[in-house]
């Protein structure tokens, strides 16, 4: 349970100003993604009303997921935490060791261009009796800004490999369909229409290259459930999954992209075996 | 009635301009059976598949039924093909994905057919004598058994023309003579049969012969 100053906080300060349209109550809490746990509940929305200590509190808001330990958390007032500690001499097993007035941490929110060491040097050298803690890497520092420039270029480099993906299964494609000249020359012959042969190389791209997109994408998952942690870990930053809509979407996107890029790699081929006059794919088969 | 006015067919070879058919005129009536007959290379299968639509003249007319085929339009030239044409071709010439019943409909189903021609395509397959072969893949056929399943095809929409190149190419003497059968059958019942031969023992069967040299048919009426 966290006591926050809302008129100072910046964990979930931020948050306060985007969501809430009051200041946080005494009687109000926000909860993690995770804090329901705790509760027994399946889910916790706001609305909710939830005792801690003997007092009712008002559930204003649940945090998204962060990956740390903000997700196990709650939030309230500082008033409400010296209340709860109050309340824990009647209500508890264990009373709550908090006096009105402590406080157990102090964050302080370093600018940009400061070092943290060097804040958490002075401030050990001018305020006697504290304990000094600088936080990791977090995603606004290095690994952001790694991120910011190896992103364009990864791009890039996407948009390259589809460029050579289309023509390699343009390639692909016109090498079936000269395989098959003898055969889509006997389709014309027993009354196959142009469009019906261009239809055929159209519809075999689209299924192989839906195939294809299904076993990128079943294989693309199974990697990163095997290395999230890895990537986890090198990176010291929380692996968080996108939400279910996102990856929905995400799926259905690349899917069509990569029947798309069949479509576009097959359509020359596919033309060409249309307009093979039978005789001479026949013969040519030969 | 089938007919060619001055239809030639030119190919570019490496060699150079190759005229497999040279200004060939001749008309065949409804109901003929024709042999076309002359060494390899003569034009024989070329000056066959003029008259099929299989391939477009490079200057003459073809014309069936008093109609210019290549005036026809992709989807009408489809259907000649499918519901006039049945073709037999000196190859293998089944899709090697069908198995034999399929391949017997495949002609059927581009001319629009339903769940008749299953039982229509049975009963072909029965008349050139291999029905327990319906559910074989072409590559568990023998050539002559292939040869069947071909003419099977070629026959299962009742086409009022026939046309076969070398349908008994390789094939013995048996099933040779089975083959020929079924041609004189059809052509007693009215199919216009034009077939390709090197055999001029099969070509006395017909009822006329024409004779191929160089791109140009030797005998044959004027139209």
């Amino acid at each position: 349970m966290v006591g926050i100053n809302p008129e100072t906080d910046f964990t979930v300060g931020p948050w306060l100003e985007a969501n809430l349209d009051h200041k946080l109550a005494d009687d109000e809490i926000i909860l993690g993604s995770d804090a329901h746990i705790f509760l027994g509940k399946s889910e916790s929305n706001p609305g909710d009303e939830e005792y801690f200590y003997g007092k009712k509190y008002t559930v204003v808001g649940v945090l998204d997921p962060t990956g740390i330990g903000i997700d196990q958390s709650g939030f309230v007032t500082l008033a409400a935490v010296y209340d709860m500690a109050r309340g824990s001499e009647k209500n508890a097993v264990q009373k709550l060791d908090v006096a009105t007035g402590q406080i157990s941490a102090l964050m302080v929110n370093v600018e940009n261009n400061a070092s943290r060491s060097d804040v958490a040097q002075r401030i050990e050298l001018q305020v006697p009796g504290v304990a000094v803690v600088t936080s990791q890497e977090l995603m606004s520092s290095s690994v952001a800004r790694q991120l910011n420039t190896l992103t364009p270029g990864l791009i890039l480099i996407g948009i390259g490999f589809w460029v050579i993906s289309v023509l390699m299964i343009g390639a692909l494609f016109s090498m079936i369909v000269n395989e098959r000249r003898r055969e889509l020359g006997l389709l014309q012959a027993v009354g196959a229409t142009r469009k019906f042969i261009f239809g055929l190389v159209m519809l075999e791209a689209v299924e192989l290259t839906a195939i294809g997109g299904i076993a990128g994408l079943t294989i693309g998952a199974m990697a990163i459930l095997a290395l999230k942690g890895v990537i986890a870990s090198s990176m010291g930053i929380a692996y968080l999954w996108p939400s279910a809509s996102f990856i929905v979407l995400f799926t259905i996107g690349y899917l069509f992209l990569a029947i798309a890029t069949g479509v576009i790699a097959a359509l020359y081929p596919a033309i060409v075996a249309s307009r093979l006059e039978p005789y001479q794919a026949i013969r040519t088969g030969e | 009635m089938i007919e060619l006015q001055t239809a030639s067919k030119i190919y570019e070879t490496g060699d150079g301009l190759v005229k497999a058919v040279d200004d060939v005129s001749l008309s065949i009536r409804n109901g003929e059976f024709v042999a076309v007959v002359g060494h390899s290379g003569s034009g024989k299968t070329t000056l066959v598949s003029l008259m099929g639509g299989l391939t477009r003249p490079t200057s003459g007319q073809v014309l069936i039924d008093g109609k210019d085929i290549w005036a026809l339009d992709n989807v009408n030239l489809a259907r000649l093909r499918s519901e006039k044409i049945g073709f037999c071709f000196q190859f293998s010439s089944l899709i090697p994905t069908l198995d034999s019943i399929d391949n017997v409909r495949l002609p059927a189903s581009f001319a629009g057919g339903g769940q008749g021609d299953t039982g229509r395509a049975m009963k072909l397959l029965e008349t050139v004598g291999v029905p327990d072969k319906a559910k074989s893949y072409p590559s568990e056929l023998s050539g002559g058994q292939q040869r069947r399943v071909a003419i099977a095809r070629a026959l299962i929409n009742e086409p009022r023309i026939i046309l076969a190149d070398e349908p008994t190419g390789d094939l013995d003497e048996e099933t040779e003579g089975d083959i020929m059968d079924l041609f004189e059958n059809l052509n007693q019942q009215g199919v216009t049969v034009v077939m390709v031969t090197h055999s001029h023992n099969l070509a006395s069967r017909a009822g006329r012969i024409l004779t191929m040299n160089a791109g140009m048919v030797l005998e044959g009426t004027a139209v």
